[in-house]
C-alpha cells in the first residue's frame, strides 16, 4: 500500500472541527514543553548526552542487544527476535493459540500500531483491548493514533461523548471525568479477566535487562501487573547501555513529551513474578522487532533516525502537522519524524510524498531532545527519492531548464536586478488594491491558497545607495 | 532459532566499522536543594499529592488518621510487616497468618481514626480483595527531592497489584531516604533491584489524552499521599 498525503490536505484544512482540535491541544502542547525546557539551565548539555549515548550505542547495537539478552534470560524472561513485524504477530498469536488466551489487554505501543498487531490479532480472533484512553477511544472509533503520544488529538470531547453513548451505552454527558470513569469502568474489567497482557518499551537498560515503560494513566502497570503473560515489544533501537543514563533519557523524554516534570509511573520491569513476590506474570516475554531498523542503521548518516526516542515535540511545533494533522500522513508514524521515519522503514515507493510533505523550516531540529538533523535527513531522502525516480521522471526536462535559467539569474548581479525591477513592476501591475492572489499555471497551484506576498517597492541596493546619499 | 542469526548478523554488518565515539563518563549535572523537603513538598503538591509531615511526636498516628479520614477508608492494608520497625510503629497482630506470606495484613478503622498500637489482621491476597479496599500503605525505598517521587519496589512478600488496585495508595518517606535528584538514584542508589519491578510514582494516575484536559485518576490511584517520618 502506498501512503500519500497531497491527496489529503484539502480535506484536512477544510475540516472545521479538525482545524479547531489541532489548534487548540497543539498549541498548549507546546507551550508546556517551551517553559519546562526552559526552567532547565543545562539543557543543551543534557540533549547532548543522549545524543552521544544513543550515537554510541547503534554504533555497537549487536553487542548491546545480546548483553540484553542474557540479562533477560538469566532473571527468567525470554527474548524473541522478530525480522519482520509478520514474525512478531505471529509469535504473539502462536503464544496467544498455545495458552488458549482470547483476550489480551494492550497498553500503547507505536510498535504494535506499525506491525499492525490489533487487526492480525482480530483476524486470529484473539481480542485485543486498547487501555490507554486515546488508544481506547481511537479503537472504539475504528480509528488509527494521529499522534504519537496524544493518539485521540484529533477529536473534540463532545465527539468522544458521543461515541461514547453510541458504542459504551453512557449516560449522555460531555465531562471529561465522567469519560474517563466510565472508561476506567470498563477497562478494569478487562483488566482483571484477560490473561495476556501486551506492553511497548520506552528503553531497555544492556547492563541490567530492565526494561522501561514511561506512562502517566496506570495502564501500562497494569497491564504488565495483572495478567499471567506479559508480552513487551520493543524495536531493537530502544536498548541503552547504562541504568545511570536513564536520568538524562527520563528528564529529556519527558519534558519535550508532555511538559512535565515526571510522569505519574515510570515502570522498571526486570522479568516475570520471582518465586517469592505475592503477585505478577509468571511468564515474560521480550519481543525485538527489526522490521526494517537495520537498514537504516547501514546508513552512517540516516542512522540517526533511530536515536528518536518518540516524545512528539516535533510533531507539535511542525507548521505542517499543525495544519493536516496525523491522519493525513496515511502512515503510522506522522509529522516530521513520520517524514524521515516512514520512507526509510518501508520504501520510497511506498511513501513517495513524505519527504516532501515539509518546509525544512527546522523547528523540528531546533527541539529534538537527541538533536536528530531532521531536516538535512529529509533533503538527504528527497535525492534518494528522485534518484530513484530518474529513470521515468518525465517534468525533470523543464525543472532543470527554470533551475538552470535562475542559477544564471543569482549569479549575475546585473541580471538579478534586472529580475527583480521586472518582478517588481509586475507585481504593481498585476495586484489589485495592494494585493495579488493569483498567477498564470502552473504558478497557479501555489496561489491558489494564499497571496504573492507584497514586494517592497525598493530594492535593497537601492536603499542601500540612499542610505549612502 | 534461526532468526536470531539472521537479525544480528545483519546488525552487525550495519555497524561494522562504524565510529560512535565513546560513552559519556560523567553525567551532567542535577539540581541539588538546600531544602530538600520543601523541595520535594512543592513537587508532589504540585502534581495533586497530599503531603503530611510526620515527623514531631505523636504526629505520625495523627497524620494516618488524617488519611485516612481524607481517603474515605475504613480498611486498610499494609504491605509488610517490615515497615512497622522501619517507621517506629506500635502493633500487634493475630497468631493466625504469621510466617505465612500469601496474606495481607489488614487493619479496620471503624472510626476513621489510628491508636497505637495497631491492631492487625490477615487476609487472603487477591485481586477483588484489594480492588475493593480502600487504602494501601507502602514504604518508600527513596523520594526523589527534584520531581517528587516516590521509589516503590516489589520484593518477597509483596506483589504488583498491591499498590495499583486500590483506589488510594500512601506511601511512608523517612527523611533518611529522601534523595536530591534522579542522577543520585540512578548513578548511586539504584545499585541493583532487589524485585522484578520498582516504580517511580509521582503524583495520582492521570491522563489528557482528551484536550488536553488533565483528568486525575483513570487506571491506578485517585488519590496519593505521602507521610514523611523521621
Amino acid at each position: 500500500m502506498r501512503a500519500k498525503i497531497n491527496r489529503n490536505v484539502q480535506a484536512a484544512l477544510a475540516d472545521q472541527q479538525l482545524q479547531k482540535n489541532l489548534r487548540s491541544t497543539l498549541g498548549k502542547s507546546v507551550r508546556m514543553r517551551d517553559e519546562s525546557v526552559a526552567e532547565v539551565p543545562n539543557w543543551e548539555q543534557l540533549t547532548q548526552y543522549a545524543r552521544d549515548v544513543k550515537n554510541q550505542t547503534l554504533s555497537r547495537l549487536d553487542h548491546y542487544l545480546e548483553m540484553l539478552e542474557q540479562k533477560v534470560t538469566a532473571q527468567g524472561g525470554k527474548v524473541i527476535w522478530a525480522e519482520t513485524g509478520q514474525d512478531a504477530v505471529q509469535f504473539i498469536v502462536d503464544l496467544a493459540r498455545q495458552k488458549k488466551i482470547g483476550k489480551l489487554v494492550k497498553s500503547k505501543s507505536m510498535l504494535s500500531e506499525e506491525i499492525h498487531l490489533n487487526s492480525m490479532l482480530e483476524r486470529a480472533r484473539i481480542e485485543s483491548i486498547e487501555t490507554d484512553l486515546g488508544e481506547y477511544i481511537v479503537q472504539l472509533a475504528g480509528e488509527t493514533p494521529s499522534h504519537l503520544l496524544a493518539p485521540a488529538l484529533h477529536k473534540s470531547r463532545q465527539e468522544i461523548a458521543d461515541l461514547f453513548v453510541r458504542e459504551l451505552g453512557m449516560e449522555p454527558s460531555d465531562d471529561v471525568g465522567d469519560i474517563t470513569s466510565t472508561a476506567r469502568r470498563i477497562l478494569r474489567e478487562h483488566f482483571l479477566t484477560a490473561r495476556m497482557g501486551v506492553t511497548g518499551v520506552n528503553f531497555a537498560v544492556a547492563e541490567t535487562g530492565t526494561i522501561v515503560i514511561v506512562e502517566n494513566e496506570g495502564n501500562a502497570r497494569l497491564s504488565a501487573s495483572v495478567p499471567q503473560i506479559h508480552v513487551a515489544l520493543m524495536g531493537i533501537e530502544k536498548v541503552i547501555p547504562r541504568t545511570r543514563d536513564l536520568a538524562v533519557f527520563l528528564k529529556v523524554l519527558i519534558r519535550s513529551a508532555t511538559g512535565q516534570k515526571m510522569t505519574s509511573y515510570v515502570n522498571f520491569i526486570n522479568g516475570p513474578r520471582r518465586s517469592e513476590e505475592l503477585a505478577g506474570p509468571d511468564e515474560y516475554y521480550l519481543v525485538l522487532v527489526d522490521n526494517g531498523r537495520s537498514k537504516i542503521l547501514a546508513d552512517r548518516f540516516l542512522r540517526q533516525t533511530l536515536a528518536c526516542i518518540r516524545c512528539g515535540a516535533c510533531q507539535n511545533i511542525c507548521p505542517v502537522y499543525q495544519r493536516i494533522g496525523g491522519h493525513a500522513y496515511e502512515s503510522t508514524y506522522q509529522g516530521p519524524i513520520g517524514a524521515i521515519l516512514t520512507p526509510q522503514l518501508t520504501s520510497h515507493a511506498a511513501a513517495p510524498e513524505h519527504a516532501f510533505a515539509s518546509s525544512l523550516c527546522g523547528a523540528c531540529q531546533e527541539v529534538c531532545p537527541v538533536k536528530i538533523e531532521i531536516p538535512h535527513i529529509l533533503l538527504k531522502l528527497r535525492e534518494q527519492s528522485q534518484s530513484e525516480k530518474k529513470t521515468k521522471a518525465t517534468h525533470f526536462p523543464l525543472e532543470k531548464l527554470v533551475m538552470g535559467l535562475w542559477a544564471q539569474v543569482m549569479c549575475s548581479p546585473a541580471l538579478y536586478a534586472g529580475f527583480g525591477r521586472w518582478t517588481r513592476r509586475a507585481w504593481r501591475v498585476l495586484g489589485k488594491k495592494g494585493r495579488l492572489s493569483w498567477l498564470w499555471a502552473p504558478l497557479s497551484r501555489w496561489s491558489k491558497h494564499r497571496d504573492v506576498p507584497r514586494l517592497a517597492p525598493r530594492s535593497f541596493r537601492q536603499l542601500y545607495r540612499s542610505l549612502e546619499e | 532459532m534461526g532468526s536470531r542469526s539472521v537479525m544480528l548478523d545483519r546488525i552487525r554488518r550495519a555497524c561494522a566499522g562504524a565510529d560512535g565515539g565513546e560513552l559519556p563518563s560523567r553525567l551532567p549535572d542535577f539540581p541539588n536543594y538546600s531544602d530538600p523537603v520543601a523541595q520535594f513538598r512543592q513537587e508532589f503538591e504540585a502534581v495533586g499529592g497530599v503531603f503530611l509531615d510526620g515527623r514531631g511526636s505523636g504526629q505520625l498516628a495523627e497524620s494516618l488518621s488524617t488519611v485516612i479520614r481524607d481517603s474515605d477508608s475504613t480498611q486498610v492494608y499494609w504491605e509488610s510487616e517490615a515497615m512497622f520497625p522501619k517507621y517506629s510503629i506500635p502493633y500487634q497482630r493475630d497468631k493466625a497468618g504469621q510466617g505465612s506470606v500469601k496474606l495481607l495484613l489488614y487493619s479496620r478503622h471503624p472510626d476513621l481514626k489510628v491508636e497505637f498500637p495497631l491492631s492487625l489482621e490477615s487476609r487472603p491476597y487477591g485481586k477483588s480483595a484489594l480492588a475493593e479496599s480502600s487504602l494501601s500503605i507502602s514504604p518508600a525505598r527513596f523520594g526523589i527531592a527534584e520531581t517528587g517521587t516516590i521509589v516503590h519496589e516489589v520484593g518477597p512478600g509483596i506483589g504488583r497489584l498491591f499498590s495499583l488496585l486500590p483506589p488510594a495508595r500512601l506511601a511512608l518517606l523517612s527523611e533518611r531516604d529522601l534523595i536530591m535528584n534522579s542522577a543520585e538514584f540512578f548513578a548511586d542508589r539504584l545499585a541493583e533491584q532487589r524485585g522484578s519491578v520498582l516504580t517511580l510514582i509521582t503524583g495520582p494516575s492521570r491522563t489528557a489524552d482528551i484536550e488536553k484536559t488533565l483528568v486525575v485518576g483513570v487506571h491506578g490511584p485517585t488519590k496519593m499521599f505521602v507521610i514523611l517520618t523521621p
